[in-house]
């Protein structure tokens, strides 16, 4: 029997730093030079970003013939990657803003890097639907604007929620990260010595004075804006996955896709976020600010976000045989041990079964173990995009249409492209910002609120 | 703060004598209307009998999970009066008593029960293999069982560490409660399968099982924010339960009634786009005749009314607006049971009599008498639980 | 020195607990103008200050519900009024279809909105020009101490009396604070002409050029690919056929729909002896005849059928009707003269329809009738 203490609060912040240096160790990073290792990363990245903007090229010039799309598999990989990297973006504003309600105080050591991650991958999801309209120069006229023709967008469509859901999450996103920077930027402004540096850090403060009679106001907006992103975050999954269940397809509609959906999002976003934070806690030693504890609470998350998920798989079948209906019957053995058997079992492998390695303890605090179960994760959940969009479309209803779907060169160019474009951000942000909030974790840091003993 | 063990300052106070004989007095009046509504008309009586057999469920087995998950999340803010849940989770003790009405009317409400209606249609005959009385049986003792199993091992762990104030009891119920949560999301999720939605047994929906433990959910609250604000005002509870506790309270029952709205928004708009006719029978029905009013009742009456009153900050710690809006979203998910389960009853139109009355009456009765002897030989609250003083310190 | 304008009076302190303690203090003492300065929120500390609950929720709310209606309204009127289209079999005014995107505007409407509100009306921001701006005082403050300034505009403000209430809450570090005289004395030029000016070369570039970029030069024209497809036109020449012609004949024998072929093709006698009029004369059929005959053989033949052409001469003069030979012509002669033409007079079968023809027919017997009546019409 371990003998945890639960009479105190474990502490958010490790080994008692002061806020002065809690101010030195989250801005480093900004005040030295980047030094080779991370010049090495950014060429990686910015390379993987060229073979995407090769590949976008090649695919603008001849059109998207390039694609392995065909008839009946009309959505091949755009959608996937579309699907995919929203999923990515959820586990920022789940942070931020859910466990914020929760009064989850661990998130604030991760919470910035996370809303970070989540304004990359939004801004690399919204890539896929442009291409993927094939003339992405008439994207205007997704937006319902008095126009040439006095047409009007299809309100009642759910690719057009997308752009709605999308545009709105990206935006309300930036402004939840940016209100969040405001004080942290006061304090850079004050703690630099370049002239440079002080005119844009004050320029973005907007004059934050760390006034009480600000940060009243400044509380009641944050909780306002957590309280907006809680049902957006769920609305934004949710809409992404209407434009599959509104459909009468044979595994793309059923009632639980839209929680199921959010879940996954979490799912791999969390995952994700747990990827890139074993990195940043090595490298710009924030082991004291990013614990092992707080890891190991992600993991738990991950863990419960992949049993609901493989809850969902499992009432997914249990309706299908349930309902009677031939077609959805024969879509789930088809998915199973259908020609997309090996697609389905390294889904089905990955967020179900890997995940839960994490029911043991030394596991979910074993940075090795914890990186590899998450990477298999996004592995898993990527695939399990694969399988609902091509699984459903290449054995539909009718027979005769039946077609295997096989993505080309093109279509892996520009995936790993979008790997790039993200990864490249996440590095150019690990620089240029705060990727710990400074006020909040001082806010959590031992000692920093009164004890209340006089009340 | 000091390490010693706690020094929370509670002295036991019975409940009045007075809830003991409301309760015996509700418990009674309900059994008389019940006992005469099943010989006026009995397959009408065992209807009711199953949406208050759902009800007492929501609120046993919703309390056991809202337990389940304070010692899964390591939440301290509900610590003080985590009991109050544990005394409500005791209703599972009754549930099967319940059961049993339900049990022997099996025929005149499961349309499925019938073998040669089942022959005759193919879809059925194709459902047998898990729709059939004997496995239908077997699912329910089971699942009462796990039920039960559970609510005694978690709360025992709990009663002991009063007197031995023994901090691995909660590691161990920490642990049993990441055990039962997928034995409860499995169980929750084919119960409600098995006693609401076979009543149509055509029709199927994969969220149904989230829909009824979001209403379970809300529903356990509800109760449990009734009786801790009633037994706070009165000074039953520890002193020291602030603002913040209630706000946390009516955050949650506000929280979950949006969720409720997302999650019965999603199954409506799914099967009312895509139009297909083995989905939309569950709708036709409650559009149907007289049935379309209570349906549209029920969006105001479980979403809007109680959004619109538990928007606001200061709406969820006030005291009065609590108590009222915890009784409202009691007698919303009773409102959303009988909606889900009565149109089977009576495709025509709703029904609405003394009978519909007695059922409710014996579910307050069961409640008021569930916790009135389970606080009676125990204490309200968890003095010996290492995270009550956290919980008291709690603050936004 | 004595020329610089005091701001307020400053104090540091290195505790939560100890700012809370001085809050509580400087607001039971009554000053109101005063202000905590801390690097992260502190808890309890608008309890001590006595500050009024945030009304920003209430902005929220409306800006969240305006933008709820204007959606609700926008997408009805779209979709029901000005352009209604059937999608899906579902209603115009299809109200949970509309729902997902009616949550997304009132999100971001009430979000964007709000933090606007908070940063430009409550806070009055960017303001980087605040006295307290630079000030080793500010510096601490955003880093790890708590301070608090009590300001001169004070009704209760009394320098000594503020100093020495700061050293017995036990403030470190009191100093005053003054407003930077070179910010004080710098005039917003907002209103001076040239910068109105200025406003309005900027607006009319600004538009102009929009109007030139969006207009002009990115003017696509919409949807032009169904007007520019790469198909024979009727009047195209090709290659592809031997005799050139874009335009094909039909095959040989082909009869239009609704035409039946002309059995008395040169055959003048033949139609006069077999074909009768079909049309059983009623007012619409003369008023029918009348148009016509007005419509195509009245410039020729006049009004009144007496060959008075309107053509002054243009033409050789047809003869007139009333002749005795055309009155005795039966009605399939005349029918085929119609049809097929006679002398210089063309066919006009492919301007009238079989029924008009009888119609004119009828119409000419009536005109013919009018000059030469017989004894029973009078009656």
């Amino acid at each position: 029997m371990t003998t945890t203490d639960y009479r105190h609060e474990p502490s958010v912040v490790e080994g008692r730093p002061s806020l002065r240096e809690l101010d030195e160790i989250i801005a480093k990073p900004l005040e030295s030079k980047p030094d080779k290792k991370y010049f090495l990363a950014l060429a990686v990245t910015l390379s993987m970003l060229g073979i995407g903007v090769i590949g976008l090229a090649f695919s603008f010039y001849y059109g998207t013939g390039l694609w392995g799309n065909n008839n009946p598999v009309g959505w091949g990989f755009p959608i996937v990657n579309f699907v995919f990297w929203v999923g990515i973006g959820h586990a920022g504003t789940l942070i931020s803003a859910i466990l914020f309600l929760f009064r989850q105080k661990w998130r604030n050591g991760i919470a910035r890097f996370a809303e970070g991650m989540t304004i990359f991958a939004v801004m690399t999801a919204m890539i896929f639907p442009a291409i993927h309209v094939g003339r992405p120069w008439l994207a205007g006229y997704l937006f319902p604007y008095p126009n040439q023709h006095s047409l009007w967008v299809n309100f009642t469509s759910p690719l057009l929620w997308d752009v709605f859901a999308v545009s709105t999450y990206f935006t309300v996103s930036f402004i939840f990260w940016y209100v969040g920077l405001i004080p942290d930027f006061a304090t850079l402004r004050d703690k630099t010595f370049s002239k440079i540096k002080k005119v844009i850090y004050s320029v973005f403060s907007l004059g934050w004075r760390g006034s009480n009679r600000h940060w009243q106001h400044y509380e009641m907006v944050y909780l306002i804006l957590a309280g907006f992103a809680t049902p957006l975050v769920l609305s934004v999954h949710t809409i992404v996955s209407f434009d599959f269940a509104v459909s009468i397809l044979p595994g793309w509609h059923t009632t639980i896709f839209p929680p199921y959906f959010v879940a996954g999002a979490v799912f791999s976003g969390f995952a994700m976020v747990q990827n890139v934070l074993i990195f940043i806690r090595k490298i710009f030693n924030y082991e004291h600010i990013i614990t092992l504890d707080t890891l190991e609470k992600m993991n738990k998350i991950i863990l419960l976000t992949g049993s609901i998920v493989g809850y969902a798989y499992a009432m997914e079948f249990f309706t299908a045989w349930y309902s009677g209906v031939q077609p959805e019957q024969f879509t789930f053995v088809n998915r199973a041990f259908g020609p997309y058997a090996w697609a389905y079992w390294i889904m089905a492998s990955c967020n179900v079964f890997f995940p839960q390695f994490f029911w043991i303890k030394k596991i979910r605090r074993s940075i090795p173990f914890m990186f590899v179960l998450a990477v298999l994760v996004n592995v898993g959940m990527w695939f399990e995009r694969f399988v609902i969009t091509v699984t459903s479309l290449s054995r539909d209803y009718l027979p005769s249409s039946w077609a295997y779907y096989t993505p080309t060169l093109t279509d892996f160019a520009i995936l790993i492209g979008s790997f790039g474009f993200f990864f490249t951000w996440v590095l150019l942000f690990t620089k240029s910002l705060p990727v710990v909030s400074i006020a909040e974790i001082k806010a959590v840091a031992e000692g920093s609120q009164p004890s209340h003993k006089d009340h | 703060m000091s390490s010693n063990t706690n020094t929370v300052e509670y002295v036991k106070k019975d409940l009045p004598a007075s809830v003991n004989k409301i309760g015996i007095a509700l418990l009674i009046a309900g059994l008389l209307i019940i006992v005469f509504s099943y010989f006026v008309d009995n397959t009408r009586s065992a209807f009711n009998n199953l949406i208050l057999l759902m009800f007492l469920t929501s609120i046993g087995l919703g309390s056991l999970f809202l337990v389940a998950i304070e010692y899964l999340g390591g939440a301290v803010w509900s610590t003080p009066f985590r009991r109050v849940s544990e005394f409500l989770a005791a209703v599972l003790i009754v549930v099967p008593i319940i059961a049993i009405p339900v049990y022997l009317n099996l025929h005149s409400i499961f349309h499925w029960t019938h073998t040669d209606v089942v022959a005759a249609d193919p879809i059925l005959s194709g459902k047998s293999a898990y729709l059939n009385e004997t496995f239908f049986a077997v699912r329910v003792v089971v699942f009462f069982a796990l039920w039960l199993l559970f609510y005694f091992l978690i709360t025992k762990n709990s009663k002991k560490q009063d007197e031995t104030k023994d901090q691995n009891l909660t590691t161990r119920n920490i642990k049993l409660s990441a055990v039962f949560m997928p034995i409860f999301a499995l169980t929750i999720t084919f119960a409600s399968i098995d006693w609401i939605m076979s009543l149509n047994p055509h029709w199927f929906s994969t969220i149904f099982g989230v829909y009824y433990f979001t209403g379970s959910l809300l529903a356990a609250l509800a109760a449990g924010t009734f009786i801790i604000v009633m037994l706070n005002e009165k000074g039953y509870l520890i002193k020291g339960l602030k603002k913040d506790h209630y706000y946390s309270l009516g955050a949650l029952l506000f929280a979950f009634t949006n969720f409720w709205a997302y999650i019965a928004f999603s199954q409506f708009m799914l099967i009312w786009y895509a139009n297909l006719p083995e989905e939309t029978v569950f709708f036709m029905d409650r559009l149907h005749g007289s049935w379309v009013y209570v349906s549209i009742g029920l969006i105001f009456i479980r979403f809007i009314i109680p959004y619109a009153g538990l928007l606001s900050q200061p709406s969820k710690m006030n005291a009065k607006n609590l108590k009222f809006f915890s009784l409202w979203i009691l007698f919303a998910h009773f409102y959303d049971l009988y909606w889900l389960i009565m149109p089977s009853y009576s495709k025509e139109g709703f029904v609405l009599g003394w009978m519909e009355l007695g059922f409710p009456l014996l579910a307050v009765g069961i409640i008021i008498l569930v916790f009135s002897i389970k606080s009676k030989k125990e204490n309200l609250i968890p003095i010996g639980d290492p995270k009550l003083q956290r919980g008291l310190d709690f603050r936004l | 020195m004595s020329d610089k304008i005091l701001y307020s009076y400053t104090g540091l302190f290195d505790t939560p607990d100890e700012i809370i303690h001085a809050a509580g203090k400087t607001a039971d003492e009554g000053y109101k103008k005063f202000d905590i300065n801390t690097p992260y929120p502190v808890h309890g500390m608008d309890d001590a200050m006595k500050l009024k609950p945030s009304r920003l929720g209430y902005f929220a709310l409306v800006f969240g519900l305006s933008g709820t209606f204007a959606t609700v309204l926008l997408m009805t009127w779209m979709t029901a009024f000005d352009y209604p289209i059937v999608i899906g079999g579902k209603p115009f005014f299809a109200f949970p279809a509309f729902v997902p995107i009616i949550f997304e505007v009132t999100v971001l409407a009430a979000s964007v909105a709000t933090v606007l509100t908070m940063l430009f009306v409550f806070f009055k921001f960017p303001n980087n020009s605040h006295p307290l701006h630079d000030t080793d005082y500010m510096k601490a403050v955003t880093s790890e101490k708590y301070g608090i300034s009590i300001q001169a505009e004070d009704e209760l403000f009394n320098e000594e009396k503020v100093k020495n209430f700061l050293q017995a809450l036990g403030a470190k570090n009191i100093t005053p604070v003054y407003f930077d005289n070179e910010e004080l004395n710098v005039k917003h030029a907002v209103f001076e002409p040239k910068f109105i000016s200025l406003l309005a070369v900027v607006f009319i570039l600004v538009s102009g050029a929009t109007y030139i970029t969006l207009n002009k030069l990115m003017f696509i024209t919409p949807f032009n690919w169904m007007m520019e497809q790469s198909k024979t036109i009727v009047q195209e020449s090709n290659v592809l056929f031997a005799d050139g012609f874009g335009m094909r004949n039909p095959v040989a024998g082909t009869v239009p729909r609704d035409q039946i072929p002309y059995k008395y093709k040169g055959d003048p006698e033949g139609a006069g002896e077999n074909l009768a009029n079909p049309l059983i004369p009623s007012k619409e059929v003369f008023a029918l005849g009348e148009v016509k005959y007005n419509t195509y053989c009245s410039p020729c033949h006049g009004f009144h059928a007496e060959g008075d052409s309107r053509l002054r001469g243009q033409f050789p003069n047809p003869p007139s009707m009333h002749s005795e030979k055309v009155r005795n012509w039966s009605d399939g002669r005349l029918f085929h003269v119609i049809t097929e033409g006679q002398n210089i007079m063309p066919a006009y079968s492919s301007q009238l329809s079989r029924e008009e023809r009888w119609a004119v027919v009828l119409y000419i017997r009536a005109l013919q009738r009018s000059l030469n009546a017989k004894e029973s019409d009078l009656q």
